[in-house]
């Protein structure tokens, strides 16, 4: 090497080097500050911050469930002025949470909502890192015991998908249903298979076609999702993405109905919604800060894995309204399932249950748990379509 | 079945179809653009954002073309200017084309447009098999299909194309007419973008009716590759836009008739059949390279 | 004919006189990008000197600076990949796609054998899987490219999507975690096999080391050994390289699997040092930075652990960017490409 090219490198290796040695005697010093905010913690974890946090993973205009979610925390906003609410759009599924979610508690938030099922192990970090701060998370469970700084809640999609259903089957003129789908996840799965219960047991002829699209949003995978299924003589197309506008559009364009999710997008089809689920997150949030605000959050019911259904409270996920199409006969068939549904005995999953290979799931006079809906990875005898799975 | 695939295919393949064509201008010039995938999203998202401001969509293709060409130009100007490798600079724009439409397009996301309908064309629509396929699309598809052969016009016949091709081939031979090669690489680059904004504004006002970040998910990649295994020919461009459009329609239309394949070998499959098309046309087709552009993607002679 | 398209011959004495001035211009030019993003800012409503006020906090944190070495080890070897076969002259945009299979194998042999064997045992056996996997996948691109002539840069970039859609067909079904509430990700690695970690509670990991081995490895390599120079030779003639009786063809091939070897590793540092599942999104575009962070050295291996750490911090700021001035995280990208225009435009350098 030449004097000359040395000589250039200097400062370049000068600087490099004092970087480096800053970031890491920076990094060094972690250890001691944590230490002393563990130190200080008096209260009740989740009191005396001035702000409350909200990540979400998409963005808040997605007429979907981020829009939801951010609808709740302006709700949040509303009821307590005091306090500062920050939120995070596009926040990834992973460590970057966790950075997203240590700024915000920089900035003085001891409650944090963590909204998207993916962001549980980043929630569970911070939580870990920051024993005064209490980490909601919304959607997925935690295995074995809950810090005490920790929740997870979510409400019971399946609940009106399986009412939306009901409205599906009776409206259908082809007995060919729609759902447009990204992932099989667990979620998903007991979706499809709640529609198809709830069309099935209005409509026994009634056959929901399902196509997945391998993203949450992807417009264009959407637009042809909905095309093929259009083509194929499906009248009533319902999904789960987390953006819901393109599949509405195509669908209304073709003059087929509507079943909405994740949110009240009924402007967007004037004459084809009939119904749909959509978040309300607004109470949920806000009785959770409040007991939070409290200082009663350690072994409150929040403090689990807390899920709320038609059975056992107000279920978050609500039915939407109405479309023009729906005729009387169909809402009082679907009041009388909300009631049964609402029973002790009663659920969308109530055996029988069979499985597209004719076999039983659920047998007959059997209320499945929550748990064991929630590890459904099966279709349901009326689903057409195939899971990957071996 | 196949009309359905084969339908999707065209609908698909448009926005693909006019990227390729841009991009064979631009590398029958001698200049290749790896940031046709930006163009693409600028376009989408300029398109979306007139359309969605003033209510025509035809505003939004013009929009988006400008948005596509400007982003081009920015590419031309760092390989044309400053002599930056060509590769590289286009995934660097790219990746400008996916900041600026991040930041900008947000407010986009939820917004209703009134997009383009699709116009069945009188009779035409009705011939069985073909009609479908071809004839009951929305306008920026049918504009593709006499996009294609104009432009093989352009290239083939005429004195531009003739200019075109020189610059890419021997840029000195055009000094000697007193032409500027350097000029007509600008202007094939700048081009270029202008048309894959195009496809980028089919994707968004007549596609897929709506933005959504990162919304061309590669398809501009696609563009390229084509324009390879097309020989640089705008003709064959279209051939393989459908084809690659028809990979992407198969997979929802192999499901709703209740035909499951592995979903995720689905989605690989376009990518699959385009690297199956390079690999089996490969030979031949980089010997018809234009020599301009040899030199980028060559660096050792054939072993 | 061996011209290039646009260098005229005069040109070339310039480049010899102006290597004294360089330093002065790509300072320059490095400080012009922020002031020309600080405008795209302004334009969305932002106060540009809040931003950077707010970006420049953001990393003065211990755990975000932390973070950033961590990313910054993925960095390395992901720049590393493209660098090594850039001086030969191919260019390598698959690193997405090859720290994905990395990481796929990695998995693959630490979930059959974390609990059965120890830990480092297990970490020996998944940094080799995780270099052979992408060191395969890149060697398909580079088969191709000397077989039937498809460029690299474009069957490499294809192959990132089919690579992601391997990952997602394993833990959507064979690998899915049975544990995992219908999740799609694979079991976690168990702690014995992860990369340790320098403190415990901390967020450093031994990733840095591994990254730091391989810098100087490949600074070794390409500066101090016969392969190297032969390579530097292909990168900087190719036609002259096979008049000197160079194994033209070998030594490419050879380029790309080092190339992939790199990402791999990378895949690996990340999947045991990070994320300990396989999961959607994990990678992140840490092939497209790394790209990005190569070109910006120059693919000079000491420049690329700066460029790395500087991407990487660049990366960082983007939460500031979400929660402090109200844009989207993806905006940290147009910082990035002007950063690296700039570089790009106005750096002259010796080869291509």
């Amino acid at each position: 090497m030449s004097i000359r090219r040395l000589s250039r490198r200097a400062p370049l290796v000068a600087l490099a080097a004092a970087a480096t040695t800053a970031v890491l005697l920076a990094g060094c010093a972690t250890n001691t500050t944590t230490a002393a905010s563990t130190d200080e913690s008096a209260g009740a974890p989740g009191t005396g911050g001035t702000a409350i946090g909200f990540i979400f993973v998409g963005p808040k205009d997605d007429y979907g469930y981020n829009q939801a979610a951010y609808a709740g925390s302006q709700a949040v906003a509303a009821a307590y002025p005091d306090l500062e609410v920050l939120t995070a759009e596009n926040v990834p599924e992973d460590d970057n949470a966790t950075r997203v979610m240590e700024s915000m508690i920089r900035k003085g938030a001891k409650i944090i909502f963590a909204t998207s099922y993916g962001h549980k192990d980043p929630a569970l970090k911070v939580a870990a890192a920051n024993p005064d701060v209490v980490v909601l998370q919304q959607g997925n469970l935690v295995d074995g015991d809950v810090p005490p700084n920790f929740g997870t809640y979510f409400g019971t999609v399946y609940e009106p998908v399986y009412l939306a259903g009901i409205v599906a089957g009776k409206t259908t003129k082809t007995n060919k249903l729609g759902y447009v789908y990204a992932f099989p996840i667990s979620q998903t799965l007991d979706n499809i298979n709640a529609f198809q219960l709830g069309a099935a047991s209005v409509n026994p002829d009634a056959q929901t076609y399902v196509v997945n699209t391998s993203s949450w949003c992807d417009p264009a995978k959407q637009a042809e999702a909905t095309s093929s299924l259009l083509s194929q003589g499906v009248d009533v197309i319902s999904q789960h993405q987390d953006c819901t506008a393109t599949i509405i559009r195509t669908t209304e364009s073709a003059g087929a109905y509507t079943v909405g999710y994740h949110a009240d997008a009924s402007e967007l089809a004037p004459t084809g919604w009939l119904t749909g689920s959509e978040w309300d997150w607004g109470p949920l949030y806000t009785k959770m800060v409040q007991t939070i605000l409290d200082g009663e959050f350690t072994g409150s019911e929040y403090n689990a894995n807390f899920r709320v259904g038609l059975k056992t409270g107000d279920n978050p996920f609500v039915q939407s309204a109405y479309g023009p199409a729906v005729d009387e006969e169909t809402k009082d068939l679907v009041e009388q399932a909300k009631a049964e549904i609402s029973a002790e005995d009663g659920s969308p999953f109530a055996g029988p249950v069979v499985d597209q290979a004719g076999e039983v799931r659920v047998p007959a006079d059997t209320i499945p748990d929550y748990q064991t809906i929630e590890s459904i990875d099966y279709f349901v005898d009326g689903v057409v379509g195939q899971i990957p799975s071996s | 079945m196949i009309v359905d695939v084969l339908t999707g295919g065209v609908r698909g393949g448009t926005a693909i179809l006019y990227a390729a064509l841009g991009e064979t201008i631009a590398e029958r010039a001698g200049v290749i653009n790896l940031g046709t995938e930006g163009s693409m999203l600028t376009g989408a998202l300029a398109a979306y954002a007139i359309t969605a401001e003033t209510g025509s969509p035809w505003a939004g293709v013009l929009a988006g073309a400008a948005a596509g060409g400007l982003l081009a130009l920015v590419h031309a100007v760092m390989v044309l200017g400053r002599a930056a490798n060509q590769l590289a600079t286009g995934l660097v724009v790219l990746f400008l084309g996916l900041g600026l439409t991040s930041m900008f397009g947000a407010a986009y996301v939820g917004r209703a447009i009134s997009p383009f309908q699709p116009y069945p064309v009188p009779l035409l629509a009705d011939i069985p098999w073909l009609g479908p396929i071809f004839f009951q699309h929305d306008p920026l598809v049918y504009g593709s299909y006499l996009l294609a052969p104009a432009i093989w016009w352009l290239l083939y016949r005429s004195r531009v194309g003739l200019t075109i091709r020189g610059a890419g081939e021997r840029g000195e031979v055009l000094t000697a007419y007193g032409h500027s090669p350097q000029l007509v690489r600008y202007l094939a680059v700048v081009t270029g973008g202008l048309l894959a904004g195009v496809g980028g504004a089919h994707l968004s006002t007549a596609y897929a009716t709506a933005w959504f970040e990162n919304m061309t998910a590669g398809r501009g990649f696609i563009a390229v590759a084509l324009v390879i295994f097309a020989a640089w020919h705008p003709l064959r461009a279209v051939g393989g836009a459908y084809l690659f459009g028809a990979a992407l329609a198969l997979s929802p239309a192999l499901q709703a008739r209740g035909l499951g394949f592995n979903q995720f070998a689905l989605d690989a499959l376009p990518y699959l059949v385009t690297i199956a098309a390079l690999v089996l046309l490969g030979r031949r087709r980089s010997n018809a390279a234009p020599e301009g552009l040899s030199r980028v993607f060559e660096l050792t002679p054939a072993k | 004919m061996t011209d290039t398209l646009v260098r005229p011959a005069p040109e070339q004495a310039k480049i010899v006189d102006n290597r004294a001035k360089m330093w002065p211009r790509v300072v320059v030019a490095v400080l012009a990008a922020p002031v020309i993003f600080g405008a795209f800012a302004a334009v969305k409503g932002v106060d540009p000197l809040a931003m950077y006020a707010d970006m420049a906090m953001s990393l003065v944190d211990p755990t975000q600076a932390q973070t950033v070495l961590v990313r910054a080890s993925v960095l390395v070897l992901a720049a590393l990949a493209v660098a090594v076969p850039a001086r030969a002259g191919l260019l390598n945009v698959g690193g997405e796609g090859q720290i994905v299979i990395g990481a796929v194998c990695a998995a693959g042999v630490g979930l059959v054998t974390d609990q059965r064997l120890p830990g480092p045992v297990v970490l020996t056996l998944m940094v080799v899987a995780a270099m052979v996997g992408g060191a395969a996948w890149a060697g398909i691109a580079a088969g191709l490219r000397l077989t039937v002539k498809v460029n690299e840069a474009i069957t490499t970039l294809l192959m990132n999507f089919i690579a992601i859609d391997i990952m997602l067909l394993l833990i959507y079904d064979p690998w899915k975690d049975a544990s995992g509430f219908g999740q799609p990700a694979s079991r976690p690695l168990e702690d014995t096999a992860r990369l340790p970690l320098f403190v415990p509670g901390g967020t450093l990991n031994t990733g840095i080391v591994v990254a730091g081995i391989a810098l100087v490895a490949i600074w070794w390599l390409m500066s101090r050994t016969g392969w190297g120079f032969r390579l530097r030779v292909v990168g900087g003639n190719p036609e002259a390289a096979r008049r000197a009786g160079l194994r033209v063809g070998t030594l490419l091939v050879t380029s790309m699997l080092v190339g992939g070897a790199l990402a791999g590793l990378a895949g690996l540092v990340h999947f045991a040092g990070t994320e300990f599942k396989l999961r959607p999104g994990m990678t992140a575009n840490f092939g497209y930075v790394g790209f990005l962070a190569s070109w910006l050295a120059l693919h000079r291996p000491l420049r690329v652990a700066l460029a790395a750490l500087l991407l990487a911090a660049i990366a960082m700021t983007g939460d500031s960017l979400q929660i402090d001035a109200n844009l989207p995280a993806a905006s940290v990208n147009v910082l990035m490409a002007i950063v690296l225009l700039v570089v790009l435009g106005f750096t002259r350098r010796s080869n291509k």
